[in-house]
């Protein structure tokens, strides 16, 4: 059996310029930071038994791949030859689509046990690579190549998007006690609301010309943010987690919505210094610096707006910083070297 | 007498300098992911190099949770290769030196785990066989080296070189011994830091 697991991310700031559409005419950037919370991959092989079987929300059993539901699994398992003899499950800490990658750390964690289990190890990037491939290349997703290399490399980093293609990667390292004092100035908020990153993001490349300003300031303040970040300056983080949110918004009118906006303008006036909507747009998670003696005021807040605007999914989400990306938690099948 | 004191201390102080400490950065990264994922560090160098293993594994086990050694909270684990001298009597004579690291690595080294390399010169061919096999499973490899940095340099993911003139050893292990005691201390504050932080809650 194998077990991989891959975490969930926090993208501060520069999301969408990740997107082709974007980085082929001027380079993107963004920052982002995994969070302990994982989505985790076991490949059992059925030597005894020939068919396919995917566990997650239900559970698919097949004579063939290519009659699976599960879309990434299908397109996986094909990309890899593997016709039969195994079961894969997937399991997370938190529900998917909540704009914390949840889809692209899966695939990574997918491709990395896949791999395994064809008997070749993968490095974290060529981990990324792979659900790069999956997701953008094999499965015609409109979405960015951020989430993958996160996933996979872990920490908090700088990815710049090339015209070309390729990937820089900036790892940015930073102690615990800097990363410890981010945690306790930050509150996240699962909003309830669930989208697929694919539709909100599908409506958003289709106008990125007529937007090229706002990308390109999106972009610039990834270096700024990143200042601030090894500074330990929260409330300049927060006022940049601003400008970006603002800009972010005007991309696109999916992006945010009345109650999104209702929200985030309770929190700023409870004491917030600044946030964000993390991951595409449309629901998913809010996120929020503040100092810690607000922290009460803004929960109370929120709780409230989301009790009258009947989001019955509204949560909080407890947050600690993870160097870990994606890693094999147990593999034993001792013949892969 | 003092001039020879001077000298040296002047050349220890200089040398400590071309440390990269962005290296070691990368380090303390590797061994946190290493820790998150509970997974094992192993640590190897031969002659002096191997008292520092031998020191460091002995001062990190204890010393990182000195404030919590009843605590029951997860534990961060750190093993010197080869575990005794028999395990490298054996290796060395029924196998060969070069595969006194790099035999006992591969029956010790998991998925999950990481790896430490200690070399002066960087280039001891049984310390680049078991880096090899480490990298060849894509298992991080810190390496810690001397004169100009060696193979070991190349190979590492942090690279932590002491640069020095060919044949330095007493300033690249003693520059070695602060290094290693760096990383013991700032897991040592991180653990302490977590202790304090739960404490209030």
């Amino acid at each position: 059996m194998i077990v991989v697991r891959a975490p969930f991310r926090i993208s501060f700031v520069g999301g969408g310029t990740d997107l082709p559409d974007f980085y082929r005419q001027h380079q993107g950037a963004v920052i982002s930071a995994t969070i302990d919370k994982y989505v985790y991959i076991i490949i059992n092989p059925t030597p005894m038994i020939s068919s396919v079987s995917a566990r997650y929300s239900i559970t698919e059993t097949v004579d063939h791949p290519s009659k699976l539901q599960h879309t990434r699994i299908r397109a996986a398992l094909d990309e890899l030859g593997i016709k039969s003899h195994i079961e894969i499950g997937s399991f997370a800490s938190i529900q998917s689509k909540t704009g914390l990658g949840s889809s692209s750390s899966f695939s990574v964690a997918l491709m990395k046990g896949l791999h395994l289990f064809k008997g070749k190890k993968l490095s974290q990037k060529e981990a990324a690579e792979a659900a790069c491939r999956l997701e953008i290349d094999l499965l015609n997703e409109p979405i960015g190549k951020q989430d993958q290399h996160a996933a996979a490399m872990g920490g908090f980093i700088i990815f710049e998007f090339n015209a070309d293609e390729s990937v820089n990667i900036k790892p940015i390292f930073l102690g615990f006690e800097a990363s410890s004092k981010l945690e306790d100035h930050l509150l996240l908020f699962f909003t309830g609301i669930t989208r697929s990153a694919s539709n909100v993001l599908g409506k958003q490349r289709t106008n990125i010309d007529k937007k090229l300003n706002e990308y390109k300031e999106m972009a610039a303040l990834v270096p700024v943010f990143e200042k601030e970040l090894l500074a330990g300056n929260i409330k300049g983080m927060a006022k940049i987690l601003h400008k970006n949110w603002i800009l972010k918004k005007n991309l696109s009118k999916n992006i945010s919505s009345t109650v999104i906006d209702k929200l985030y303008e309770a929190g700023l006036r409870s004491g917030a210094w600044g946030g964000k909507i993390l991951g595409a747009g449309g629901g998913g998670c809010l996120m929020f610096l503040a100092p810690p003696s607000k922290h009460k005021a803004i929960r109370a807040k929120m709780l409230l707006l989301a009790k009258r605007n009947k989001l019955t999914g509204f949560q909080e989400i407890p947050v600690k910083f993870v160097q870990s990306g994606v890693e094999v938690l147990l593999n034993d099948d001792h013949t892969v070297l | 007498m003092k001039n020879f004191i001077n000298n040296f201390l002047d050349e220890a102080r200089k040398v400590i300098l071309t440390i990269e400490p962005e290296e070691i950065a990368k380090a303390l990264k590797i061994f946190q992911a290493t820790y998150e994922r509970d997974g094992r560090i192993y640590i190897f160098g031969n002659g002096g190099s191997l008292a520092l293993a031998t020191h460091w594994v002995s001062d990190f086990n204890k010393t990182v949770f000195s404030q919590d050694l009843s605590r029951p909270i997860k534990r961060f684990q750190a093993l010197r290769l080869p575990s005794s001298e028999s395990e490298l009597t054996a290796w060395a004579n029924d196998v060969g030196y070069d595969m006194v690291f790099a035999g006992p690595l591969q029956n010790y080294l998991g998925d999950s785990d990481c790896v430490v390399a200690i070399s002066s010169s960087g280039n001891s061919a049984n310390i680049i066989k078991a880096v090899q096999l480490a990298k060849a499973r894509h298992i991080p490899v810190v390496g810690l080296s001397g004169f100009d940095g060696g193979k070991l340099a190349e190979l590492a993911d942090a690279a932590i070189v002491v640069k020095t003139e060919k044949g330095r050893y007493d300033l690249v292990e003693s520059i070695h011994d602060v290094v290693l005691h760096l990383i013991t201390k700032y897991f040592q504050d991180y653990f302490n830091h977590l202790a304090a932080k739960d404490a209030k809650k």
